[in-house]
């Protein structure tokens, strides 16, 4: 009797427990089943565009502290530039034209004076007139010692615009080269720089309201003038991006609403998007499962999106450090490093493989193959090195522990060994490894890197990674430590030239550096790999930033 | 009673303190240096040293730690993220009423389950059920969290489709753009990652409840119950699990508070926002003062719920405030 009234009382406990959960799941599945079917009745323009971030959130949203590139890819759907890229796949997409200004700059015969006229009708999402004075803040909160921004200080725009130094230093209250009168806005350089409208189409500056104010927390929520604005955000949680009420501008804004969940895990968001319970992964799809989503869906038919970056990867070479100071041994490890299987590592549609600088939708890239494509070229390699290779000590190869980066160092090791070569496999904690790199006189020989452009310019692959003139004691850029008072000239000249000529020059230098100074062992030009729930279409993607555009996207 | 609770106050400072310094030493001695990294991409050594002193990372050690604890107590400040620059106070505030929502929610399932398993087992010692209990507490305790968690999400969420994969939703609705609200969506998002959180739990104590019931029906006490003639449910209720759940009570606040610091591989894999999660995230990005912040809040969990365990612990039984 006593063991049945505990066996009673055991059935009875689980039986409520069964029948809460229940309960709960019928009342919760009815529910959601509610919303699915009116998103299916919905139409293209309209509904909720339901993204995951994986791993991550926006470091920011405010546009005077944001670089990195999902934030840009963010504010890319909240902003309105002077100049911006189209919502257009492909090469399309990189090239710029004039959205907030109603053409393309007017400069001034010394190049040193830039007029924009604004397009008259453009409106902050509080129903604000948007007048040039929008993207005079954007430059003064950009520069401002009051906001912590290091961002265009490190990018030196106060040495571009007059002025900006003193502004950035608290020694004058304005910029005093750009002035904003109603509509017309006018950029004073320092000097004539064929770059800067270039620079313009970065998220820094886009147009904020006169306003908005300093503040080095930066700011969540404040109207902007895109096609959508950031309706609510939690950080580390949820972003809500609703749209703009007052653009009436060419732009799409297809979804009602997009709502960013971050830090999400990327094994279960796919699980997620491939059940319809998210529309896509701004981290994209775990790299063990792209090979497989390839197979279901076909690749960029519908589901399974592949596209190009603007981010290059490569080896860097340590120049000024033996035995990689050596140019023919750097040129040798141009083809005794197997290219295809440090791309096979990181899953397949990774990448595509390349011995070159820039990247495809960059003015100035011309394709070209002259070194090893398809695997070592171990006797090339060491007809290359000749003697160099022979005496060559011992390379130090710096890596972060992760095991797509250790796989890789392991492919270089092997690929030394193959060229009768000695190396330390040096594992560095992600936390300090570009610290090292960026140090001058780092002991490593060989370490993998990789760059993505700012702006879609070959400057900012070229001059920016490899002008010598910039090298300093730490934070270096040009951590191949190259310094060449020949190629520094060319690269000055290539950066005052325009239009055809300035990009002759690029594709010319893309070519030279690496024919003669092989300061890398570029192998990849990275792909991103997204899958899209059932109900999303309109796919279109930005090649600049490496995200679909999520203004364009239509749910339904 | 009144020294012992004063004796428990200054004990749960002293470990405050200890905590929040081996944090402090630990990230000091991992050489990143969150100023370059917030710096920018290449920053001359004037940036960096004007972002340092905007974090205050100029200053010696100790004087950081003397003003993360002034600012604390002074204005209960935690200070501001390395990587998004929120406040982290704000931070934790949104992060712990997910976790707590995890830990409380998948507290009454374990207990819902591991009470009336372990009496019976206790109660039936080599039964099937026993033996079913046992192989359930080997299951539960060998397997890890987050493979349950990726099995039970693939399987209710994936394939069958019953439950979400992942994701939360708030329990008080009208959270502006959210996707779902309310109590009945913020249950149904949790039973994956409730009953997740159980097994383990669960099966660690189904065995200690079996062993404490089996411990405590051999004692004189209850023998001397039974020959005076009391009802066996006077016995079981009364005497058996009035002394056998005491050491429960204990573990349970320890285990509470120490979950409350974050469920980090449930949360993960089921993408709860909660302090576990966004820990990982901190400690990945280096970012100090979300960590350190998140390590106060656990410790403070830790502490309060053991305070609260003593205290009542004491109050039940007088032999430990005597002694």
């Amino acid at each position: 009797m006593r063991r049945k009234h505990m066996l009673s009382l055991f059935m009875l406990v689980m039986g409520v427990a069964l029948l809460v959960a229940a309960t709960t799941v019928a009342v919760a599945t009815s529910a959601t089943s509610h919303t699915a079917t009116a998103a299916k009745a919905s139409a293209k323009r309209g509904g909720v565009l339901r993204v995951n971030q994986s791993g991550t959130d926006f470091d920011t949203v405010d546009p005077g502290l944001a670089y990195v590139t999902n934030d840009w890819a963010l504010l890319y759907t909240t902003q309105v530039l002077l100049v911006n890229y189209p919502e257009k796949n492909g090469q399309a997409g990189g090239q710029l034209y004039p959205e907030g200004a109603t053409s393309f700059p007017i400069v001034s015969n010394n190049g040193k004076t830039y007029t924009f006229h604004i397009r008259p009708g453009l409106k902050f999402s509080d129903g604000t007139p948007v007048t040039a004075a929008a993207w005079q803040r954007a430059w003064e909160r950009n520069l401002s010692p009051k906001m912590g921004s290091p961002m265009g200080v490190n990018d030196q725009f106060q040495k571009v615009i007059v002025g900006a130094e003193a502004f950035n230093n608290g020694k004058a209250s304005r910029i005093s080269g750009i002035s904003a009168h109603g509509l017309t806005l006018v950029f004073h350089l320092t000097k004539p720089n064929p770059t800067f409208t270039s620079y313009l189409a970065m998220q820094w500056f886009g147009a904020v309201k006169p306003n908005m104010p300093y503040t080095t927390q930066g700011l969540n929520v404040y109207p902007s003038a895109g096609p959508y604005y950031i309706a609510s955000r939690e950080p580390n949680r949820t972003t809500v991006l609703k749209r703009n009420p007052y653009y009436h501008g060419s732009r799409p804004a297809n979804p009602d609403q997009i709502v960013i969940t971050s830090n999400t895990d990327v094994n279960q968001s796919l699980l997620q998007v491939k059940a319809g319970q998210a529309d896509l992964d701004m981290g994209g799809v775990p790299s063990t499962a792209a090979a497989s989503l390839g197979q279901q869906y076909g690749v960029n038919k519908g589901r399974f999106h592949v596209g190009s970056t603007s981010c290059v990867d490569y080896l860097l070479l340590n120049t000024v450090r033996a035995p990689t100071n050596n140019v023919a041994v750097r040129k040798a490890l141009n083809w005794g490093i197997d290219r295809p299987a440090l791309l096979r590592i990181l899953g397949k549609y990774a990448g595509q493989r390349s011995d070159q600088i820039l990247v495809p939708g960059v003015p100035g890239y011309r394709p070209y193959k002259i070194y090893a494509w398809s695997g070592a070229n171990v006797a090339k390699a060491k007809a290359v090195g000749g003697s160099a290779l022979k005496s060559a000590g011992t390379f130090n190869v710096l890596h972060t522990p992760t095991p797509a980066r250790t796989a890789q160092a392991q492919v270089v090791e092997y690929n030394l060994q193959k060229l009768g070569l000695k190396y330390n496999d040096v594992p560095t904690p992600g936390t300090t490894y570009y610290n090292t790199l960026e140090t001058k006189g780092t002991s490593y020989n060989i370490a993998r890197a990789g760059w993505c452009a700012d702006y879609f310019d070959p400057f900012d692959y070229i001059n920016v990674l490899l002008d010598g003139r910039s090298i300093q004691q730490t934070n270096n850029v040009d951590m191949a430590y190259l310094n060449s008072p020949a190629l520094n000239k060319q690269m000055d000249q290539a950066a005052a030239l325009s239009g055809r000529a300035r990009a002759n020059a690029y594709a010319k230098l893309d070519l030279e550096v690496m024919q003669k100074y092989a300061p890398w062992v570029p192998f990849m030009i990275d792909n991103t790999r997204y899958l899209t729930s059932s109900r999303v279409s309109n796919w279109v993607y930005s090649t600049y930033f490496g995200e679909p555009d999520l203004n364009a996207l239509a749910v339904g | 009673m009144t020294h012992f609770l004063i004796r428990r106050i200054f004990w749960a400072i002293f470990l405050f303190l200890v905590a929040t310094i081996i944090t402090y030493l630990i990230f000091f001695v991992i050489p990143a240096d969150p100023a370059a990294l917030a710096a920018g991409k290449a920053p001359t050594p004037q940036d960096v040293a004007r972002v340092r002193h905007l974090m205050h990372l100029d200053l010696p050690i100790y004087q950081q730690y003397w003003l993360f604890l002034w600012n604390l107590i002074r204005h209960g400040s935690l200070g501001h993220s390395f990587v998004n620059r929120q406040s982290v106070r704000y931070l934790v505030g949104e992060d712990a009423p997910v976790t707590a929502s995890l830990v409380f929610g998948g507290a009454v399932f374990w207990l819902s389950l591991s009470i009336p398993v372990g009496i019976l087992s206790a109660l039936r010692p080599r039964s099937l059920l026993d033996r079913i209990a046992m192989l359930f507490v080997l299951v539960g305790i060998s397997a890890h969290p987050v493979w349950i968690g990726l099995i039970l999400s693939y399987v209710f969420g994936y394939k069958l489709g019953i439950t979400p994969i992942a994701g939360y939703c708030n329990f008080f609705p009208g959270t502006p753009g959210a996707q779902c609200s309310g109590p009945i969506q913020w249950a149904y998002h949790l039973i994956l990652p409730w009953i997740t959180f159980m097994v383990l739990f669960a099966a660690l104590y189904v065995r200690l409840i079996r062993a404490n019931v089996m411990e405590t029906m051999s004692e004189d006490y209850v023998r001397t119950a039974r020959a005076k003639g009391a009802g066996e449910r006077r016995v079981m209720v009364q005497h058996v699990l009035r002394n056998s759940m005491l050491p429960v009570v204990t573990i349970l606040g320890m285990d509470i508070g120490l979950a409350l610091g974050g469920a980090i591989f449930t949360e993960t894999v089921f993408n709860l926002p909660g302090l576990g999660n966004n820990l990982v995230s901190a400690a990945n990005a280096d970012d100090l003062p979300l960590v350190v912040g998140i390590v106060v809040f656990a410790t403070l969990a830790v502490i309060v719920f053991n305070f609260l365990v003593d205290v009542a612990y004491a109050f039940l039984d007088p032999r430990i405030r005597l002694s």
